[in-house]
């Protein structure tokens, strides 16, 4: 070994071995082994609350709301993130069919921070205990959506449910219903219609000071790199027995059911849903034909019923002229991830739920009427700086190379975790304080529109909307 | 995590390496905090193996989208932007991230310090309610010297659970964690490097069960000391080696030894020596090893009392 040691070591490498300092641990626990240092927290907190006043919660008339976390995987668990940072919510309930994993993780974490869930595994069971119930927040595989948020409606709750709505327009169809017929909350988890940056550009920028003008064309994707399937600890395999009762064939199609058929819709489903969503509500229309291709071009057919490659184009007839809309997406090179692109006569707006990747730009178009008024407003930030004036007098112009046209960005950031405002809105709503920015009726809309791609893609030919298939 | 800060380059290569081709080891890797994250495994079944690496990476994938102070809707962005008295709720994981921050900068006397000397105190810290209030709107908190470490300590439980025991985490190789080795073997290989001449290897380490941290400078390179505010001098590089402590048996507390070795790498690069000989002996289960930044460029190694 080079350099200097303090202790003599041996010729060979040194072992570093956990048995070495087993005997030290127990009395010096300055490792930064987590329970010391919560433990040192906690005290801490203590001590502080003594000489502090209340804890920094919300007002305190603020009607507390009982929930139920209905689906506890990646996106149950994205949506309890977000659900804890929302002051006045008390967690009642958490039902999953993976007890051993899932579940377990989610009430632990409910639990570490004093909401006393109870667990389930089935619905049914969770509905006929827990009397107090307010709302339940759903986040179970497509093809389950429409069977509990129908449940829980006629039991009397409000309901929050992810996207897609259902697999099927029935099963959509059925949930528009069941929200009318129960009177109960249906908000549909379509996160960007709560998003202030979303909002903004809705409200501010396209409808009242209508800087992209006439919006011709629209191009968006969601690109995502090769990844494997997913799969699940051994240890933890769900019994062949319950997962045949819950509609599986297995663990495999469990983990990945948005590919099959009968259970998920896809990606075009998955991550179209969400950007479509905005196109059809940013242009204020809902499209009239639909063409697409897609295929299988790369993963297994045998666990991959679904197409991983799909590149649509819509027509839209929105109240200011004809509009095309494309969209791709595709499972096999993530390069520029997802964003939406509307393009006017007036502007461009590229942007994207990823702030972070797109920040949200405005390029005004050279002949368009100027922005002065709404950068004073604050409706988007000043222009880039281009200097375009020549240096000298008489002069009408410096050549050189070419200047880009006005580039402007979004003035407004959204700090919470995207699914917050959202969340938020439908606790609002709850409350009797809120309108939900997406109720059953509009994501129907949404789920008509992006449902039927997958049948244009089987058809190989154009299909027609009929003003009444967005109807319920 | 914090790449693109001029003023702290603590994710630069301290110079530690795996230390020959390893055989028979399966290999994952992952972009993820502005570096590659790594997983070196043994298991029969390659795509189970891929799918238990895929799984830690999207666990490292949603720990920077709460830890990262670029992401604008991070938890850590949330805290930097709080005016005085306000307060903000994080994550779980966040929180346990702040905590520990807050322990390493009691055991560093505040020469490892996520508020690159802003003011950590003036963080208050509630875990009940998950959430974390600033006394003054100064404070700004970067959890580049800790953060990677703590994915690959997360990473390295999630693969336990898995049934990958024999395995190897790291994070851009200044985070590593070993966990058990290959079958028949010892330790994991891991070198110490020159960060100014990597083809000087300073250490052969053979590791099972340890994290090591590793902290280093290359020409134009500079760390700054919280405590003064000076760029830390006398220093090339410095490794820390951290005993991972069994889990507890309720499985309750967390061991976060390569959050640990990650933030005392930082601070052993501007603490003395003897402030460094000083917290190994009174913590078992750490070494270290120091590169002055001098001509002779002599590595010094120093270990705990109890560490035989």
């Amino acid at each position: 070994m080079a350099g200097q040691d303090e202790k003599k070591s041996s010729d060979g490498p040194r072992k570093l071995d956990r048995r070495d300092v087993l005997k030290g641990l127990s009395t010096v626990p300055a490792l930064g082994l987590f329970g010391y240092a919560w433990q040192t927290q906690r005290k801490y907190q203590q001590a502080k609350a003594e000489e502090a006043a209340a804890p920094p919660e919300a007002p305190k008339d603020l009607q507390v709301v009982n929930v139920a976390l209905l689906g506890a995987g990646a996106q149950g668990q994205v949506l309890q993130d977000s659900m804890l940072r929302i002051p006045g919510l008390r967690f009642r309930a958490v039902c999953d069919i993976w007890e051993e994993y899932n579940q377990k993780r989610v009430v632990n974490t409910f639990r570490k921070f004093k909401h006393e869930v109870n667990a389930y595994e089935d619905y049914r069971e969770m509905l006929d205990k827990e009397k107090e119930l307010d709302a339940v927040v759903i986040a179970t595989p497509d093809f389950w959506h429409a069977e509990h948020a129908i449940s829980c409606l006629k039991a009397g709750k409000h309901v929050y449910c992810e996207k897609e709505m259902s697999n099927t327009l029935e099963g959509a169809r059925s949930m528009v219903l069941a929200q009318r017929e129960t009177g109960k909350l249906l908000q549909i988890g379509h996160q960007r219609r709560s998003n202030p940056r979303y909002l903004h550009c809705y409200n501010k920028l396209i409808t009242e000071a209508k800087l992209l003008g006439r919006i011709v064309t629209v191009n968006g994707q969601w690109n995502r790199a090769v990844s494997p399937d997913l799969g699940a600890p051994d240890r933890y395999a769900i019994p062949q027995a319950r997962l045949t009762q819950f509609g599986f064939k297995d663990m495999h199609q469990f983990r990945n059911w948005r590919w099959y058929k009968g259970k998920g819709g896809g990606p075009i489903v998955d991550l179209g849903s969400h950007q479509i969503d905005i196109y059809s509500w940013f242009l204020g229309a809902n499209p009239s034909h639909v063409m697409a291709s897609g295929g299988n071009l790369y993963h297994d057919p045998a666990t991959h019923e679904w197409y991983d490659t799909v590149m649509v184009v819509y027509d839209y007839d929105t109240p200011l002229g004809a509009t095309k809309a494309y969209y791709q997406t595709q499972t096999t090179n993530g390069s520029q991830g997802y964003f939406e692109n509307f393009m006017g006569d007036q502007g461009t707006l590229l942007m994207s739920e990823s702030e972070m990747n797109y920040p949200g730009t405005l390029y005004r178009d050279p002949n368009a009427p100027a922005w002065d008024e709404w950068v004073q407003k604050g409706y988007v930030t000043a222009p880039k700086e281009q200097e375009t004036k020549p240096k000298s007098e008489g002069a009408i112009a410096d050549v050189r190379e070419s200047v880009s046209p006005d580039q402007h960005t979004l003035p407004v950031t959204l700090r919470d975790p995207y699914h917050q405002p959202h969340l938020q809105n439908f606790f609002d709503a709850v409350r009797g304080k809120a309108k939900l920015n997406c109720p059953a009726e509009e994501a129907y809309m949404t789920a008509v529109a992006v449902l039927k791609v997958n049948e244009a893609v089987e058809a190989r030919a154009p299909l027609s909307f009929k003003p009444e298939d967005f109807k319920v | 995590m914090d790449p693109r800060s001029p003023s702290r380059h603590t994710d630069v290569d301290g110079g530690l390496a795996i230390a020959r081709d390893l055989v028979g080891i399966r290999r994952f890797s992952h972009e993820a905090m502005a570096t590659v994250y790594e997983i070196y495994t043994v298991h029969p079944d390659e795509q189970y193996a891929a799918q238990a690496a895929q799984a830690a990476f999207d666990l490292v994938d949603r720990l920077e989208r709460e830890l990262s102070r670029f992401q604008p809707n991070s938890d850590i962005t949330r805290i930097n932007q709080l005016a005085a008295g306000a307060h903000t709720r994080v994550t779980p994981s966040t929180l346990e991230c702040l905590v520990i921050a807050r322990h390493m900068f009691e055991l560093t006397g505040g020469a490892f310090d996520v508020s690159i000397g802003t003011g950590l105190a003036s963080l208050e810290i509630d875990p009940d309610e998950l959430v974390v209030r600033a006394s003054t709107t100064r404070v700004r908190v970067d959890l580049g010297g800790i953060g990677k470490g703590y994915a690959v300590d997360l990473a390295a439980e999630l693969l336990e659970d898995w049934g990958l025991e024999r395995s190897l985490v790291h994070g851009g190789f200044s985070s590593v964690l070993a966990l058990d080795p290959p079958a028949g073997g010892e330790g994991w290989p891991l070198t110490l490097s020159d960060p100014r001449d990597p083809s000087r290897v300073l250490a052969r380490l053979s590791v099972r069960q340890t994290a090591l941290g590793a902290s280093g400078v290359r020409k134009k390179d500079h760390i700054v000391d919280p405590r003064s505010g000076d760029p830390a001098r006398g220093r090339l590089a410095s490794w820390v080696a951290v005993a991972r402590p069994p889990a507890a048996p309720d499985g309750g507390a967390r061991t976060a030894p390569a959050t640990v070795a990650d933030a005392l790498t930082t601070a052993f690069m501007m603490l003395s020596v003897e402030e460094i000989r000083e917290l190994c002996a009174r913590t078992p289960g750490v070494e270290a090893w120091i590169l002055p930044d001098d001509n002779e460029r002599a590595v010094l190694h120093i270990v705990g009392s109890d560490t035989a």
